[in-house]
């Protein structure tokens, strides 16, 4: 081999080892005038991955729908926040943690929870609420059960310790999942009147930069250019340092930070996330046109041979970056040292755009951090413009379903892995630290009660992958509508989003497709319904051996509501009750239950915004009335299966009659269970019929053209049973215990504690 | 067959963060105690059947590579006891 | 009015929870950290609330039994002041000797967060004092290591001298003896493992807590 050659592998290595490839590094030294040395790989390999730049994803992301007047702070920052009047405000956000996940379940969730929560409380806001997306492959997947087991130990154990509670939660299966788990996680925090927002945006000259938290170790090295990289066969091999977190340690951070904050001691704050001090610092700088001098051999270590590069690239948890005025530093290392953890000064902020890193005194790099923030490079992937997908003449859209196989057809979805208890997986949450819990995960929107106003605050997740599965487009207007209208169901006006956009490899073409079109249908609805989407990440290269997940654009969403003492539940409350069906027909679809049988993707209809935002504008004030005593969105499975969920919990039968079912189903054909309508909403009542459809004609009245809705009395809630006439009858402890042998069906070992007796 | 007494010693790897052994430790040298670094592992007894001593070594092998000791975050040592 | 101090240690997290429950209580909570003695005679009563104090690491309570202020908890248990400990609190108290007993890892082994009907069966605790014999409560549980275990000896004991304060209707941890508080032999230091501040107000979907931190209205 000649020299030349081996110079070019060397080269072509070097590029590997730093995941970039050679038009970047063309771009490098176009940008820096020469090449780069030493950490500036490093540097650049961090900033520039996908994870930390979004260079595939900000030529689309900056179209977002952003703001309203209740924005008070969008992308941007670690979180975003929403003014809720009476000076309270929340900061809220979601993010992945998949590749982690995968690798080492029970530390991938736990600091997905932790991550999340620091970007919360370094914002100034205390976490109140958190939430959790998951998505895993068929149960019989190899290593599921234990993913399935550690995600969810990971979860509780960091949250349960840091004293959050987890209020709501979403759990998918699909084969889609088998080699590429989704973990996301969203937290919500509260800034009570008068506490201010804190922001990264470093300020001020002669400042100092203040490391605090943790020890720097070798956890994650790298971790944020592998997460933007496909899964291979050798990734066991090319496994960092796992990260390990110590919801401990974070919850003296959280009180710590909170304290310094409330004493006003800190100019700028960034928690130490993906690519820990190289992004937290760069960001900082480059956000306030400044630069920083940093002797990264003053970073608290806890291991002593770590490199300069190593310091710069360790993910090791529960670390924060400050920017703090010289004469407070004391005040600072007082409050932290209470707390038993250090904050030490390691650089100042110089008026100069430069990030001058030394090690020993020894100058390693001089450059300017806004060469690898704002001038990451932006690619425009190909996409083809969306069609509606999945359409079919309406009459082929359900299955029909004899009464002679409609009780085994209802037992085949309750104990089918999409349709069984999740009860194993929030059982094992602390919902209620906090004591401010209205409503944890046992509803369908998480309830918190907001101390000073006594307001309440639903907080609830979206994205049905099966609707993603039938067309990207729906798939995104869904992910906003259907958590939307939990929340307009339980009386909660929609406020903002945030979403986690995961997606597979975005080099492909038709990944990139959906991508966009799964963007622009959230798009036109939360304009339309001016939800701004204020926070967010994405998560690219959900990829594994060439086979890519169902594009999942998960989103969580907050509303608010003036009061907590009548929130509707979710099952049925008491027997005698009327119970009604609201709904405005855009869509009708073969849903989860043609999945479950093994058959293509089937839908009739087109779903649009504006009807949409009246029906939930309308839906939101009946649902505030307090005659209504429990809602249900029609989800999964449709309109039987939410029936049984309803009956299941609280064992309060109901009576449907036939001519209520068959008014409910009637666009399609006769004895069709499972299929799904976009969208309708089942209401228990304590009213009169008459009186409950004059409160609701009332509101529709008030907020939309009344001929697009639909309004069923189905029929009235009595025994323990239910009751179809002519087509099913079953008790409510035998649907419940369908939908617990439908978890330990798919998963032997993962028991639900029972009562112990005696002992 | 013969049982054969095993005790497997499970500890953090070096390189990952002790946040068990941090806390001891943190907790020791407040109380004033000399103690210079604290890590926690835990420590199992197996009692395994097998033909010879040598399968018996490699079942309690297998045991800790399968279950015991989780090789991303932690090492193992393996003692035959009486 | 009536003083009770608050007790917080590293990893507490159901602080605010119970100094809020006690204000709602009628009487002025008051914050006592773990690093500092206290004045054992200057409270009418001690709290030491839940949470996850020292990460559990170790044990459950071990590390924070062994926090200076807990010099000052034991002077003010042996003066008589009543000593309530919730979850963690409950842990601590025992690992700390002045609770009998130790509690462990859930029968299920896993963190289990429910509403359990509660049962007071001995009446020496200040705590609930008003509450017969009998009397049942729905009050929640969150814990991973809230197994109560002591051998039959110390059971005995503790049937004897009236100390087994609470029991669940329905074992959901696997409990010696289906106990969920007990008391020490004088009846001034008491634990248990529910949170009665979280069933403090309808909205919480209960609030029969009140009934157990019912000193001071």
């Amino acid at each position: 081999m000649g020299q030349t050659e081996r110079l070019d592998e060397e080269f072509a290595a070097k590029l590997k080892r730093y995941r970039l490839n050679r038009d970047e590094h063309k771009r490098i030294c176009g940008l820096i005038g020469r090449e780069p040395q030493g950490v500036e790989w490093a540097l650049f390999s961090a900033l520039w991955s996908e994870h930390c730049s979004y260079k595939s994803s900000r030529v689309h992301l900056k179209n977002l729908y952003n703001t309203s007047p209740r924005v008070l702070q969008a992308f941007g920052e670690n979180a975003g926040v929403v003014d809720l009047g009476d000076g309270e405000r929340v900061a809220f956000k979601i993010e992945s943690h998949n590749h982690p996940s995968y690798i080492e379940p029970y530390q991938g969730a736990a600091t997905g929870v932790g991550g999340i929560l620091r970007d919360i409380f370094t914002m100034g806001a205390r976490p109140i609420a958190s939430a959790n997306y998951l998505c895993f492959g068929r149960p019989e997947a190899e290593r599921m059960e234990k993913l399935v087991d550690g995600v969810v130990r990971g979860i509780g154990g960091y949250g349960n310790a840091v004293g959050v509670p987890t209020v709501t939660g979403q759990t998918e299966f699909h084969e889609s999942y088998d080699r590429n788990i989704l973990v996301n996680a969203m937290a919500v925090g509260l800034f009570r009147p008068g506490e201010k927002v804190f922001l990264s945006k470093a300020k001020g000259p002669g400042n100092l930069v203040v490391y605090a938290g943790a020890k720097t170790g070798r956890d994650g090295v790298h971790g944020a250019s592998m997460a933007s990289e496909s899964f291979g066969k050798d990734s066991a091999a090319k496994r960092p340092t796992v990260q390990i977190g110590d919801p401990f340690f974070e919850k003296l951070l959280i009180e710590s930070c909170l304290e310094v904050m409330a004493e006003d001691l800190v100019v700028a704050i960034q928690d130490m996330g993906a690519a820990g001090l190289t992004s937290s610092s760069f960001e900082m700088a480059s956000k306030g046109g400044v630069g920083f001098v940093m002797h990264l051999d003053r970073v608290p270590l806890r291991d002593s041979t770590l490199t300069p590069e190593d310091i710069l690239l360790s993910e090791s948890q529960e670390r924060m970056l400050m920017v703090v005025e010289p004469s407070k530093l004391q005040r600072v290392q007082e409050v932290f040292a209470r707390w038993g953890l250090e904050a030490v000064a390691i650089g100042e902020v110089i008026p100069d755009r430069k990030m001058k890193l030394y090690w020993h005194g020894q100058l390693l790099t001089e450059i300017d951090p806004d060469l690898l923030t704002e001038h990451a490079p932006k690619y425009e992937r190909p996409f083809e413009v969306w069609s509606p997908r999945s359409r079919v003449p309406q009459a082929q859209v359900a299955v029909p379903i004899e009464a002679s196989i409609a009780e085994r057809e209802l037992e085949r979805v309750l104990t089918s892995p999409q349709g069984c208890s999740r009860e194993f997986i929030y059982r094992q949450y602390d919902a209620h630290v906090g004591a401010a819990t209205v409503a944890d995960c046992e509803d369908s929107v998480g309830v918190l009660r907001l101390k000073d106003s006594g307001r309440g605050l639903g907080v609830v997740l979206g994205c049905r992958p099966q609707v993603m599965r039938q067309d990207a487009r729906d798939g995104g207007f869904d992910a906003i509508a259907y958590p939307a209208l939990e929340l307009a169901a339980k009386g909660f006006e929609p406020l903002a989003v945030t979403d986690c956009l995961n997606f597979g490899n975005p080099e492909r073409v038709e990944v990139m497709s959906s991508f966009v079109a799964a963007l622009d249908g959230m798009n036109e609805l939360c304009r339309i319904l001016e939800t701004p989407i204020i926070s967010g990440n994405v998560s690219f290269y959900n990829e594994t051996e060439g086979r890519n997940i169902t594009s999942t654009p998960s989103t969580g969403l907050v509303g608010l509501r003036p009061d907590v003492l009548k929130v509707p539940k979710s099952a049925f409350s008491s027997s005698g009750r009327e119970v009604f069906l609201l709904r405005l027909p855009q869509l009708m679809s073969g849903g989860a239950y043609r999945e479950l049988r093994g058959q293509e993707p089937a839908c009739a209809g087109q779903l649009a915004a504006r009807p949409f935002a009246g029906f939930l504008r309308a839906l939101t004030q009946v649902a505030r009335d307090e005659k209504v005593l429990a809602t249900r969105v029609v989800g999964k499975f449709g309109l039987a299966y939410a029936l049984a969920k309803m009956v299941s919990r609280s064992r309060v039968g109901v009576r449907i009659g036939r001519g209520g079912f068959e008014a409910a189903r009637h666009t399609l054909a006769a004895g069709a269970l499972f299929h799904e309508v976009f969208y309708e909403v089942i209401l228990e009542t304590s009213a009169s019929p008459s009186e409950f459809r004059s409160l609701v004609m009332r509101q529709l009245a008030a907020h939309s053209p009344v001929d697009l809705f639909e309004m069923v009395h189905l029929g009235k809630t009595e025994g323990s049973a239910l009751l179809i006439e002519g087509l099913l009858n079953v008790e409510a402890h035998k649907l419940e215990a369908w939908s617990q042998a439908g978890w330990t069906n798919a998963f032997e070992n993962l028991k639900l504690p029972q009562s112990y007796g005696e002992a | 067959m013969a049982i054969y007494k095993f005790g497997v010693r499970v500890m953090p790897r070096p390189e990952v963060l002790d946040t068990q052994g941090r806390a001891v430790e943190e907790t020791l040298k407040r109380e004033g105690r000399k103690v210079q670094a604290v890590r926690v592992g835990r420590f199992v007894e197996l009692e395994v059947q097998a033909g010879d001593e040598a399968q018996a070594t490699q079942e309690a092998q297998t045991i800790a590579e399968s279950l015991l000791c989780n090789s991303l975050i932690e090492t193992f040592a393996i003692e035959k006891r009486g | 009015m009536a003083r009770v101090g608050v007790l917080r240690f590293p990893g507490t997290n159901c602080d605010r929870d119970v100094f809020e429950a006690i204000g709602h209580a009628g009487a002025e909570a008051i914050w006592l950290w773990h690093a500092d003695l206290f004045d054992a005679k200057a409270f009418d009563a001690l709290v030491l609330p839940g949470g996850f104090s020292y990460g559990d690491y170790l044990r459950s309570g071990a590390l924070a039994a062994r926090a200076v202020a807990m010099k000052s908890v034991r002077e003010a248990a042996d003066r008589g002041t009543p000593i309530l400990g919730i979850c963690n609190g409950f842990q601590i108290l025992c690992e700390s000797g002045l609770l009998p007993g130790a509690l462990t890892r859930n029968a299920g082994l896993r963190f289990r967060d429910q509403w359990v009907e509660l049962e007071k069966v001995g009446s020496q605790s200040p705590f609930g004092a008003r509450l017969s014999s009998g009397a049942r409560l729905r009050v929640p549980i969150a814990h991973a290591d809230g197994r109560y275990m002591v051998n039959d000896e110390t059971l005995k004991a503790l049937q004897d001298g009236q100390q087994i304060w609470l029991r669940y209707t329905e074992n959901p941890n696997g409990s010696r003896h289906a106990i969920a508080g007990v008391t020490n032999r004088k009846g001034n230091v008491a634990g248990l493992m529910p949170h009665p501040e979280r069933a403090f107000h309808a909205w919480m979907g209960g609030e029969d807590g009140r009934k157990i931190l019912d000193l001071w209205d």
